[in-house]
């Protein structure tokens, strides 16, 4: 056995014997960190984050249940109630923004959309589309300055929306200078216009 | 306890909206403009589409459309259904996360012809961008009598060249003057996207919101 073997034994050794007043030390470690205080939440951290043991009856649960479901429910139908509502019914009048370069068609501004249509001999032109529930009656267009030529002005909605024109009640026409869409649903095909979705069709 | 009832209804006004019928004022709508049988099947169709989590108020429009044409109730019925059925296949072309314009514009496609396909390969090609103006114009030259297949291909040679938005519009007004000049819809959109690929950088026009803009290549 050299000398480096000899040395590892003795290391050993010291390791494996007892140390005097071991379990001693341990229980005035212990001591000490019993009287350390407990680290100190704020009043309101506490509240929302210490654990905490709730005893309730049954009947009491599943009361407070169906009321919170009930709030819930109520406020759903109320914001579903608000987006319906919100179809048809402006609630802005910001100005157009700029115009197509024949200025027939539709523009977009920042949330408004100016429908110009051009109707020869009409007396009467209406808008309808997705946007005010297809009703002819919803959105009528005024005559502009130029006579044969009409305009309404519609906030629209992000999105994509199809539309038509409604000639003296009764002759429906597309956009002549808009996108058309590609299926005609009842015989006729509608315009598109986007809103918000990268610029004015 | 209170506790427990303030996490709970504080949970339930978040998620409460996005969960909650919403579709009381649409179904009133229906029910207002639509006979009593036809508003029913109608809803039943309505319902699944939202259960399905696609979006309902195109297929409350088609249904508003249909009244206010004075369509019969089976042309009515016949045409929501379809329209559902276009959402369905346009959200499996454009995936889970395809916006509600988006699907209102693939199915629109769809239903005039274009293959699935060609909705696929639009999103590959524009990946994170908007595809709604793309279909639109898509749809507007099956409208006026480009053949499906040239149409598609069109749309879509243009937008893998990263042709923006306002782009693909010009492209779709030059095009349609062509066509009323009297040129065949074929050649027309043949040589449109011929001036957008060879006149034009598609990617500098403003507002492109699938691609940065391209480098011009010198020659």
């Amino acid at each position: 056995m050299d000398h480096d073997d000899r040395w590892d034994d003795q290391v050993r050794d010291a390791y494996r014997r007892p140390i005097a007043g071991e379990e001693r030390a341990r229980e005035q470690v212990i001591a000490r960190l019993r009287e350390e205080p407990a680290p100190r939440r704020s009043r309101w951290s506490g509240w929302w984050m210490d654990p905490d043991a709730i005893r309730m009856r049954p009947l009491l649960a599943v009361a407070s249940l169906i009321m919170v479901l009930g709030i819930g429910a109520g406020a759903g139908a109320w914001w579903a109630a608000s987006r319906g509502a919100s179809i048809g019914s402006p609630r802005s009048t910001t100005v157009v923004a700029r115009q197509t370069a024949r200025g027939i068609g539709a523009f977009t501004g920042a949330t408004a959309v100016t429908f110009v249509f051009r109707a020869p001999g009409a007396s009467r032109v209406s808008l309808v589309g997705d946007f005010n529930g297809w009703n002819p009656e919803a959105t009528p267009l005024r005559r502009a300055t130029l006579g044969d030529t009409w305009i309404a002005e519609v906030p629209l909605e992000r999105g994509l929306h199809a539309y038509a024109f409604v000639i003296d009640g009764s002759d429906w026409a597309p956009d002549p200078s808009a996108p058309l869409a590609a299926e005609a649903s009842f015989g006729r095909r509608n315009s598109l216009v986007v809103v918000g979705e990268g610029g004015p069709l | 306890m209170i506790r427990i009832l303030a996490v709970a209804m504080g949970t339930w006004f978040l998620i409460a909206p996005a969960t909650s019928f919403g579709d009381e004022s649409e179904e009133a709508r229906l029910r207002a403009r639509l006979g009593p049988e036809l508003a029913t099947q109608v809803i039943e169709v309505v319902q699944s589409a939202a259960a399905q989590g696609l979006p309902t108020s195109p297929l409350v429009a088609r249904a508003l459309e249909g009244a206010s044409r004075q369509a019969s109730g089976a042309a009515i019925l016949q045409a929501v259904r379809r329209h559902a059925a276009g959402l369905v296949a346009a959200r499996r072309a454009l995936g889970p996360n395809a916006r509600p314009a988006e699907l209102d514009a693939g199915a629109g496609a769809l239903l005039a012809g274009v293959p699935e396909d060609s909705l696929v390969s639009l999103k590959r090609a524009r990946p994170s961008g908007s595809l709604v103006i793309p279909l639109i114009v898509l749809s507007d030259f099956v409208a006026r009598g480009i053949p499906v297949v040239s149409a598609s291909s069109t749309v879509l040679a243009a937008t893998r060249a990263g042709a923006a938005d306002p782009a693909l519009l010009r492209m779709r007004e030059r095009i349609n003057e062509r066509i009323l000049r009297g040129e065949a819809p074929m050649g027309a959109s043949r040589e449109g996207l011929r001036e957008l690929l060879t006149k034009t950088d598609p990617g500098t026009a403003k507002g492109n919101p699938g691609r940065e803009p391209r480098e011009r290549r010198r020659p």
